[in-house]
């Protein structure tokens, strides 16, 4: 993937990029909000990471102005901690996603990822399918081979962003922000808790597991490994 | 000119100005109003005269009124007589220069020299002409007398508003230079010093009094700062050295790639913690300072409430605690919704980890958000300090938890205009944490 990188700390700056790297992206840098925004406009990117804070144009107005050019590239802004309620104005603003400093690189990775894999224009899907498990999103159903299971609404919505992105990290802060809309942690096992009951609907006729966990990160919605035994 | 940079001397001066100006114009009016007057009387008095004169002369004849005349010219009065002939020859009285057959009043100079007079003229049948006449410059002396008061009185009046405006700009200057210097003091750092009140009750006192409550209130709020502060420094130092002396032991021991993993990730979730901690402190800050009130919108309550409880039953069923909620419909609040969401995420995070048995939701129309569970519940007396940043009960202190939820849903309450109440749960036990806040009229 090629990465356009705006952010004028030239130490997170440095650590981002390189990480990024590592993963097998090609990252452009910009330190400032005016050649950030002349990269942008210029340039093909898959994704653009923005800080939010910029000397020139910050990053909200680099934003409107690639949504007023008609650039639909994926954009995730970067901002200062603790600034809750900036997030919606962000999103407002025409951002794909938000993530508030510091962040763990694993955290940006997986918003990365989410973000890149989103098709541009987004057609109206009616059915979701990941390996032998499909969703109706207008019936509001789904079901697991031939046998249909049974969601509550909470269920259903956080199976959903996860058949959306199929073999994708997604974290807790990205479960609660896109399934609960919580822009906090809560100190009770929210997520765990859910995605540990649908992990059990899912695999109640004895198939293989989907749902696996990553430690120190979150989780991954896969096809189910042929041949590997329910667990 | 002079111009004095104190206040006081400055009014003076310009009431003194004020004082001179009119009180010349005041002459001025004076003089001419007086002058008149004066001269009215004259003429009723020449007028009186004359009339006296012609019966003298109706009575006696024109002999018996030239006697009359010349013994009147002769008193050493005001008043002159003059009796001449139809073509000018004095019969009786001195009168010089006179005009002939003078009919009327009439004003002219004598002798064309420097004392003018009034007169009056009166043509006898005979043809003979009765003049009587008032010397006009002493009813001008009176006159002139009379409109030199208000400047001389003006001029004593400016002299003594200088020397007030002077003596009171004195004291003027020491009570400011007094309050002047208590606000350098404490500009210098000094919060506890207070402006000089005299106690006269004055506007003085007053703004000296409101200022004080403001230095009062800034004593106070610096006070908290200060008290946060050393919370946010004490609290943090706790997993600080945590974190250090597991990397220490972490680094003291051989390297072996396993425990080396271990101890990171170990570091990791401690600076996890401590991370937490901030965005919590922040968050607090920034809704205490009303942040976040530009983005408030009609929020439907009622839906909210359901939505949080209905994330929160499934941790609680695992938690083995039964969750009640009860929601009035169609709620509805001006707010933020992101924090209000985290309000009740907190008092539920608060309720799963120290509380104990049933919980219950309800939300009431007013609008009343109260969770209450049938644990220990706190004490009256700790229900103050646990909305405070970094308090916490004695027996949570083994408990995960930042000490930071109840001074946020406090904080979320105030950017509300609501308010948070801490009490007892039904029937006088657990914890009933009760969310006032303002409702929005359907």
């Amino acid at each position: 993937m090629r990465i356009l990188l705006i952010e004028d700390d030239a130490a997170t700056s440095a650590y981002v990029s390189r990480g990024l790297s590592e993963e097998g992206h090609v990252v452009d840098v910009a330190s400032n909000g005016k050649d950030g925004l002349f990269l942008a406009l210029n340039e093909p990117f898959d994704v653009i990471v923005t800080d939010r804070m910029l000397p020139g144009p910050d990053g909200l107005s680099i934003l409107r102005a690639l949504r007023a050019s008609a650039i639909t590239t994926p954009v995730l802004v970067l901002t200062a901690l603790g600034e809750v309620d900036r997030r919606v104005e962000g999103l407002e603003a025409g951002a794909d996603d938000y993530l508030a400093k510091p962040f763990a690189f694993s955290e940006l990775r997986a918003r990365i990822r989410a973000l890149a894999r989103r098709p541009a224009q987004q057609a109206e899907m009616h059915e979701l399918a990941v390996g032998d498990l499909r969703m109706d999103l207008l019936r509001r159903t789904a079901s697991r081979g031939a046998r249909a299971i049974e969601l509550l609404p909470t269920e259903f919505r956080l199976l959903e962003y996860m058949m959306r992105h199929p073999g994708e990290v997604l974290t807790r802060t990205m479960l609660l922000e896109k399934v609960w809309d919580f822009s906090f942690d809560p100190t009770t096992n929210v997520v765990d808790v859910h995605v540990s009951r649908l992990r059990r609907k899912l695999e109640a006729g004895g198939e293989a597991p989907m749902i696996r966990t990553v430690r120190g990160a979150g989780y991954v919605l896969s096809p189910a490994e042929p041949g590997r035994p329910a667990a | 000119m002079i111009r004095p940079r104190s206040f006081a001397p400055r009014v003076a001066l310009a009431v003194a100005v004020v004082v001179l100006i009119t009180s010349f114009l005041g002459a001025g009016w004076g003089w001419l109003r007086a002058q008149g007057a004066l001269r009215q009387q004259l003429d009723l008095v020449l007028a009186a005269e004359a009339e006296g004169l012609l019966r003298d002369y109706e009575t006696f004849g024109l002999r018996g009124l030239a006697e009359v005349a010349e013994s009147t010219s002769r008193r050493r009065g005001p008043l002159l007589v003059l009796l001449q002939t139809a073509d000018g020859r004095p019969i009786a009285g001195r009168l010089p220069s006179a005009p002939t057959a003078l009919q009327g009043f009439a004003t002219w100079r004598r002798g064309g020299g420097e004392v003018p007079l009034r007169v009056l003229g009166a043509v006898l049948p005979g043809g003979a002409n009765l003049i009587v006449a008032a010397d006009l410059s002493s009813v001008d002396r009176a006159a002139y007398a009379l409109a030199w008061a208000p400047p001389v009185a003006g001029g004593v009046a400016a002299l003594v508003a200088l020397l007030l405006g002077f003596l009171f700009g004195q004291g003027l200057e020491r009570r400011l230079a007094a309050i002047s210097g208590a606000a350098r003091a404490v500009m210098a750092g000094d919060l506890t010093r207070r402006l000089p009140e005299s106690g006269r009750g004055d506007e003085f006192d007053r703004l000296a009094a409101t200022i004080n409550a403001m230095l009062e209130r800034i004593e106070t709020l610096v006070a908290e700062v200060r008290q946060v502060t050393d919370d946010v420094a004490h609290d943090l130092r706790s997993p600080l050295s945590r974190l250090r002396q597991r990397l220490e032991a972490a680094l003291a021991r051989a390297r072996d790639p396993a425990a080396d993993a271990e101890a990171l990730e170990g570091a990791v979730e401690e600076l996890d913690g401590i991370l937490a901690t901030f965005t919590a402190l922040l968050r607090i800050a920034r809704t205490e300072a009303g942040a976040g009130r530009e983005g408030f919108a009609r929020v439907d309550l009622s839906a909210l409430v359901l939505a949080v409880a209905e994330a929160y039953a499934p941790s609680a069923e695992e938690a083995g605690r039964e969750l009640e909620v009860e929601v009035a419909p169609r709620v509805f609040i001006q707010g933020s919704a992101p924090l209000l969401r985290q309000a009740l995420a907190n008092l539920l995070d608060n309720t799963l980890a120290h509380g104990a048995g049933r919980v219950r939701v309800s939300l009431r129309p007013g609008a009343v958000l109260e969770v209450s569970d049938e644990g220990p519940g706190i004490p009256p007396e700790e229900r103050d300090k646990v909305v405070r940043r970094f308090y916490r009960l004695d027996r949570s202190r083994g408990t995960p938890g930042t000490g930071l939820g109840l001074s946020l849903v406090s904080a979320v309450a105030g950017l509300h205009g609501g308010a948070l109440t801490l009490g007892e749960g039904p029937g006088g036990r657990g914890l009933s944490a009760v969310l006032t806040l303002p409702g929005d009229e359907v």
